[in-house]
């Protein structure tokens, strides 16, 4: 259970609720009892099947409810349909799962169910369409997904649904209309770390394949954007990940020193922001590995150092690991 | 606001759900109750009370949901979450550690040898390409790749664990991501509870190799807010359950002590109920089984007094591991004097 408070219930208020309940329980165990034993009986009629929407509309979490209701569409539907029937049935099928996951956009089990409806639909409508049904039904799904991110911006079952269905599109969106939605969600909130991510995903595959100048200017492009919104919240994480992400290995020392420079100016303005002093020493410390040791690389240690200490004082919760951080560095040194 | 443990109020807590049978929540929850019975037991047993609940009722119930059906093509079987319910691997891994709990894994050594046919229904749940599905409807997700290394290695299958770790190791490496977490898929977002099942699954194939760990321990210590509290994701709500993922996670990679043990301790202490018993996921909210058993976890392995050690990779009592010769080279705060 989450989220939902603790009310404090007189004893009569509990009695009265359990008297209430008591018609629904034995309505409940009946649909149930009857349920359960036509799946026993292997019994897939059309009646079986509408008890089993009555049952789940009670119950969405009532997995054995599910399977069983896919056994009587794929023993008893699907056999005896055209495809054009089975078409119809699906679309059924997804508009009844619809409406459960406004209601539970968090059951597991009815992702499921949709996506299991998604892959049975057939070819067709023609021959010389034979995807149209399929192109049809997951451009919806994409509609749908979109809609339960609308409602709740980092809900993980829709965003990871999402990658199922952007990757099961008959015809593949092009990828910038992926970069486009992630920065629409980013630029709304800057803390929707669900998009940021998504955004790392894309580019990491459509970089594979570009020059390395296009690379380069993408890159660019990407720490304007991630430096707004560290300026707009320097004490939001999501940013400074996808920030981190950016920099990675730090191979190139040219964009490291830059972004230094970055960071050390919103400090400026918020010189007690721990994300910029950690990401400070994370990136010094990057700089230090291609640094000959001498003047230069004992300065950045030094500043390092410097920095772990005041870190401990502002973020005593992580203490530790700053104290890690200094011993390894001395270690190095 | 109680800084004690309330034991016996949790005590009674669980005893009184297995009570409930007129209550319409109990049967709207039938799915889960396999995993309920291992979530209040589990509690129990960390709190030293394993006798608060009849050993013989829970077994007897456990074999109750044993489904002949659903794998019958295939020459497997497993457990459902209720009598009648259809073989799922998540109540297949609860009646597994059901069963190593109260010592009778020896209940699937039977004449119609269920134990072969389970074991064969956990091999058949992975895919070529290393990843495993929970059933036969084949969703797929990092959490069922770990429930199925953890079951199969309560129930000794070493040689078969040996022959199929390169595949498995290798779909996790796909579902890591560039803050040193994991998804539950490749490409998915991290999130602590799928990090707490990768890890876990990694420790049990002795590959912690697979991890950056000063990376991932960084991004696990994060999760901790200023209330104590630990979340799952970047920007989003604390809850007592990310205590274990978070906590088993950083238990593990032996690296508890990058965050704040007494804060933390001070919030799951916050989240019980005082008089009704059981532990919410925040203070103020309604208790429930799942909140009650991770809460108690964590606090085991932050060192809180008189309670029973925990075993963070499979989230059992960590004896009962041990003796089953499974014990991974994880790290617990010393348990402090009462």
């Amino acid at each position: 259970m989450h989220g939902v408070k603790r009310a404090k219930q007189s004893r009569e208020a509990i009695e009265a609720k359990k008297k209430k309940e008591v018609a629904l329980l034995a309505d409940y165990r009946a649909l149930e009892e009857d349920v359960i034993a036509r799946k026993r009986a292997g019994d897939y009629s059309e009646e079986a099947f509408t008890l089993t929407t009555k049952l789940l509309k009670l119950n969405f979490e009532y997995y054995s409810v599910w399977n069983y209701r896919r056994q009587i569409l794929e023993r008893a539907t699907f056999p005896n349909a055209s495809p054009d029937k089975i078409n119809e049935v699906l679309s059924v099928e997804l508009t009844f799962t619809s409406a459960a996951l406004r209601q539970h956009p968090k059951v597991y089990w009815i992702w499921n169910h949709r996506s299991w409806c998604l892959e049975h639909v057939p070819d067709g409508p023609s021959e010389e369409d034979p995807h149209g049904w399929k192109t049809a039904n997951w451009n919806k799904e994409l509609f749908v997904v979109e809609k339960m991110l609308d409602a709740d911006a980092r809900n993980f079952h829709a965003w990871n649904y999402r990658r199922v269905v952007l990757a099961s599109l008959p015809v593949p969106r092009p990828p910038a209309e992926e970069l486009a939605y992630t920065r629409r969600k980013i630029e709304s909130n800057f803390s929707n770390f669900s998009a940021w991510h998504q955004r790392s995903k894309v580019f990491a595959s459509v970089w594979e394949t570009q020059e390395p100048g296009d690379v380069k200017l993408a890159k660019d492009a990407e720490f304007e954007l991630v430096k707004n919104a560290l300026f707009i919240d320097p004490n939001d994480q999501s940013g400074w990940l996808y920030h981190r992400w950016l920099v990675g290995d730090g191979a190139d020392v040219s964009i490291l020193s830059r972004e230094v420079g970055v960071i050390t100016e919103i400090l400026e303005i918020a010189p007690d922001s721990k994300w910029c002093l950690d990401s400070l020493v994370h990136y010094k410390r990057l700089l230090l590995r291609g640094t000959p040791l001498g003047v230069d690389s004992r300065a950045l240690r030094q500043e390092c150092t410097e920095i772990l200490q005041k870190l401990e004082e502002i973020d005593p919760m992580r203490r530790r690991r700053y104290q890690d951080l200094r011993r390894e560095m001395d270690v190095e040194a | 606001m109680s800084s004690t443990l309330l034991v016996d109020k949790h005590v009674t807590y669980i005893q009184a759900l297995a009570k409930n049978k007129d209550d319409l929540a109990y049967h709207l929850t039938t799915h889960l109750r396999m995993n309920a019975i291992y979530w209040g037991v589990t509690a129990l047993f960390i709190m030293e009370r394993p006798d608060a609940l009849d050993r013989d009722d829970i077994l007897d119930f456990v074999m109750s949901c044993w489904d002949e059906e659903a794998g019958a093509l295939y020459f497997w079987s497993a457990f459902g979450a209720n009598p009648g319910h259809d073989a799922h691997i998540l109540a297949s891994l609860s009646a597994v550690q059901l069963l190593a709990t109260y010592d009778a894994l020896d209940r699937l050594d039977t004449v119609d040898s269920k134990r072969a046919r389970l074991v064969q229904f956990f091999l058949d749940r992975q895919n070529e390409d290393g990843s495993f599905t929970g059933d036969q409807f084949g969703e797929r997700d990092t959490r069922f790749l770990y429930i199925a290394l953890n079951a199969l290695s309560l129930l000794g299958c070493k040689d078969d664990l040996a022959r199929i770790a390169d595949k498995t190791v290798a779909h996790v490496i796909r579902c890591r991501n560039f803050d040193g977490g994991f998804g539950a898929e490749p490409g998915a977002e991290s999130h602590a509870a799928q990090v707490w099942v990768c890890v876990s699954a990694l420790a049990i194939l002795d590959r912690l190799d697979a991890i950056d760990i000063p990376l991932l321990a960084w991004w696990l210590a994060e999760r901790q807010l200023p209330t104590g509290g630990l979340n799952g994701r970047p920007e989003k709500l604390p809850d007592v359950c990310y205590s274990h993922w978070v906590l088993s996670s950083l238990s593990t990679l032996r690296k508890l002590s990058w965050i704040d043990a007494p804060a933390l301790e001070r919030f799951i202490l916050a989240a019980q109920d005082e008089e009704g018993g059981g532990i919410a996921d925040r203070t103020g909210d309604m208790p429930d089984v799942f909140h009650t058993c991770f809460g108690v976890a964590g606090l085991s392995l932050l060192g809180f007094p008189g309670l029973r050690d925990l075993d963070p990779v499979y989230c059992m009592p960590a004896d009962i591991i041990e003796k089953r010769g499974l014990r991974k080279d994880w790290e617990a705060l010393p348990r402090r004097a009462a």
